[in-house]
């Protein structure tokens, strides 16, 4: 069934056009990430849902009905805030209790159930203390269980881990998806942190400009991105110009300026199509100028020369940039084993299934 | 070795500026309380003798008596009304009012710039011409309230101006109306800004000379006017007492003020 939906949403403030013919379905337990850049209207569109804001044309259904009109508190959406909106005159306690008594729940089961998602969150022990009183950590597991308490239809996520060093972040997430599994709740998480949302997610949206770019699995999103635009937003990507020869199924062949190249491309464009040829940077492969037989055994077709031009050691693995011609220059990250130095001439190579074709926005 | 010297000297210099600054401030009230201790005829310093006796005379005389308690009654009925439409006010300003935000801002302090003999003047005129306050305390009350509200109105916009609006959303958010989300969450929240407002209402309405003069009548008098009228005459000790009173309910309030807003951070629970 289908939890919210959101139907040709439009969102102006004065001549701004925040959010633009918004068109998405969550489906009940799932859990998509809103993806995109600053200003690309993730917490507008959230807003919209919870009720804070009206849209300027479109609709909002949650489950069977339509809210578009309905007012926030009736609404049953919960939602943690970026900077969290604790109560700072409540407790721990009556602030999760607060959703509970605005729908005169009996005082001893308030009592039952704030104790229970307390549990849920770790926080108990904490009950009487002030938002004040708290760490960043906890006041966002406060703010959770507040959100949670009140068995909402749908949780709304706005940033909720922005303000929280890297490791607690890291630690969050799967804390995040563990407790949206077993609430089994729909969620949607506004996020502009790319490792995020392809970690967490069901589904991911990728917003620019107040408009759906793609959406899709992680997986698609990263192997298959649909523009320039989102491939260069999901992690990091060399695009290598093309134009299309032929195709046959999803198998293309294209030439391009390093010679003809193989790959996979969508649905849609055919032969004479502009475009790119995505590849990740851990899908290129470096070997010696002597050796391009080593590695050929994994199905690498495309091969050309070039140039390492630098190297950043991170750790696990070595970050190159080659240039393989004029004004083209691969990020390329490798194994730390075969070490190349900056000036050192590589072969570079990539399986056609690693290479996925973009069109350009024109075409 | 050399710079201790000079830093004591500094210490010493800044120690001295701070206690002639108090002295400054206090040696007044500090005379009159001792004058209203004056067992004398005459309101004079230094007092010849300790005694209660003006404190009796304050007490016993019906015309004091009855100024200080339409007094304290005028000053409770114009802080509830300024409370409410400083606050009101306040709120809409700060929120709803768009265009006009600076304007209305103005307008509501107003009656600080002015001096307050001008506006009673007004007042008066204004009443007399449309036939209205001239009796009884309703043209106290109005003069009264204008001049308390850019109190509260200064006092609770401030406190709005650094109101977290998600707080409200979060609890509409919550299940919680309009209403509701006023009383149980921007109340609370604004509750120190109100109260010291109110305090700021009662202690100017208490103390207000200009406007009560103009706008005062027979069985309405205010202290300051009743005060005022009887030093004309007799010029005795029982001016002190009023002052000491005037002082007394200061502090009272100050200390109530301290009490309530003070008891506030204690409920937010304090900075770790
Ligand atoms: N109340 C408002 N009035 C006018 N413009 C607004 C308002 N709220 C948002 N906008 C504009 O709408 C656009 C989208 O804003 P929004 O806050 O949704 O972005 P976002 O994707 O959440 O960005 P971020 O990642 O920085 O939080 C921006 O251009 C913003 O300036
Ligand atoms: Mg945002």
């Amino acid at each position: 069934m289908t939890a919210i939906s959101l139907r040709s949403v439009v969102k102006q403030f004065g001549d701004v056009t925040a959010v633009d013919h918004l068109d998405l379905d969550l489906a009940e337990g799932e859990l998509i990430a809103f993806l995109g850049p600053s200003g690309c209207g993730k917490t507008t569109t959230l807003r919209m849902i919870a009720g804070f804001e009206m849209p300027t044309a479109g609709q909002i259904w949650l489950g069977e009905e339509d809210v578009t009109w309905l007012s926030a508190e009736k609404r049953n959406c919960g939602m943690v805030f970026q900077n969290y909106a604790l109560f700072p005159h409540l407790t721990v306690y009556r602030n999760i209790a607060f959703g509970l008594e605005m729908r005169r729940v009996p005082r001893n089961e308030i009592a039952r159930r704030v104790r229970s998602v307390l549990e849920k969150v770790q926080l108990h022990g904490l009950e009487e203390r002030y938002p004040r009183q708290l760490s960043g950590g906890q006041q966002q597991r406060t703010a959770l269980a507040r959100a949670l308490v009140i068995n909402p239809n749908v949780l709304l996520l706005d940033e909720p881990l922005a303000n929280l060093d890297a490791k607690l972040r890291e630690e969050m997430r799967f804390y995040i998806r563990t407790l949206q599994q077993e609430f089994g709740i729909t969620t949607i998480y506004v996020t502009h942190d790319q490792s995020e949302a392809l970690v967490l997610a069901d589904r991911v949206a990728v917003m620019m400009g107040g408009m759906l770019q793609q959406i899709g699995t992680p997986e698609d999103l990263y192997r298959r991105p649909e523009t320039a635009k989102v491939a260069d937003f999901v992690g990091l990507v060399n695009l290598i110009p093309v134009r299309m020869k032929e195709r046959c199924g999803a198998a293309i062949a294209c030439e391009s300026t390093l010679g003809p190249l193989e790959g996979r491309g969508p649905d849609g464009p055919g032969a004479e199509a502009e475009g790119w040829l995505s590849v990740r940077p851990e899908n290129l492969h470096l070997s010696g100028t002597d050796g391009a037989a080593a590695s050929g055994t994994d199905g690498t077709v495309n091969q050309m020369r070039g140039v390492v031009r630098e190297r950043a050691y991170l750790g696990s693995l070595i970050d190159y940039r080659v240039e393989v011609g004029p004004a083209l220059t691969l990020r390329i990250q490798g194994g730390a084993e075969a070490p190349y130095h900056a000036g050192d001439a590589v072969a570079v190579g990539f399986a056609s299934a690693d290479a996925w074709f973009v069109p350009s926005e024109e075409g | 070795m050399h710079r201790s010297i000079g830093s004591r000297v500094g210490r010493v210099a800044y120690g001295t500026l701070i206690v002639l600054l108090y002295a400054f401030l206090l040696l007044p009230i500090a005379i009159v309380v001792i004058a209203s201790f004056n067992s004398g005829n005459y309101l004079r310093f230094p007092p010849q003798g300790f005694s209660l006796r003006w404190f009796r005379h304050f007490g016993e005389t019906a015309s004091f008596t009855r100024s200080f308690f339409f007094s304290l009654r005028l000053a409770a009925v114009v802080t509830v009304i300024a409370t409410g439409i400083g606050t009101a006010a306040a709120l809409y300003v700060t929120r709803t009012a768009k265009r006009y935000r600076e304007f209305l801002r103005v307008l509501m302090i107003a009656p600080l710039p002015v001096p307050a003999i001008i506006t009673g003047v007004a007042l008066l005129i204004f009443f007399y011409a449309i036939h209205v306050g001239t009796h009884g305390a309703f043209g106290l009350v109005v003069g009264h309230t204008l001049i308390c509200l850019p109190y509260v109105f200064l006092i609770v916009s401030t406190v709005l101006a650094n109101f977290d609006r998600t707080l409200e959303e979060a609890a509409r958010n919550l299940g919680a109306g309009p209403w509701t989300t006023f009383r149980r969450v921007t109340l609370p929240i604004i509750k120190g800004g109100v109260i010291s407002g109110a305090v700021f209402a009662f202690i100017t309405s208490y103390d207000e000379f200009s406007i009560s003069l103009l706008l005062g009548g027979v069985g309405t008098t205010p202290l300051p006017i009743q005060l005022f009228d009887y030093l004309r005459f007799s010029f005795d000790p029982t001016a002190a007492v009023a002052g000491v009173i005037s002082i007394v309910m200061a502090m009272l309030a100050v200390l109530v003020t301290e009490r309530l807003v003070g008891l506030e951070s204690l409920y937010y629970g304090r900075r770790s």
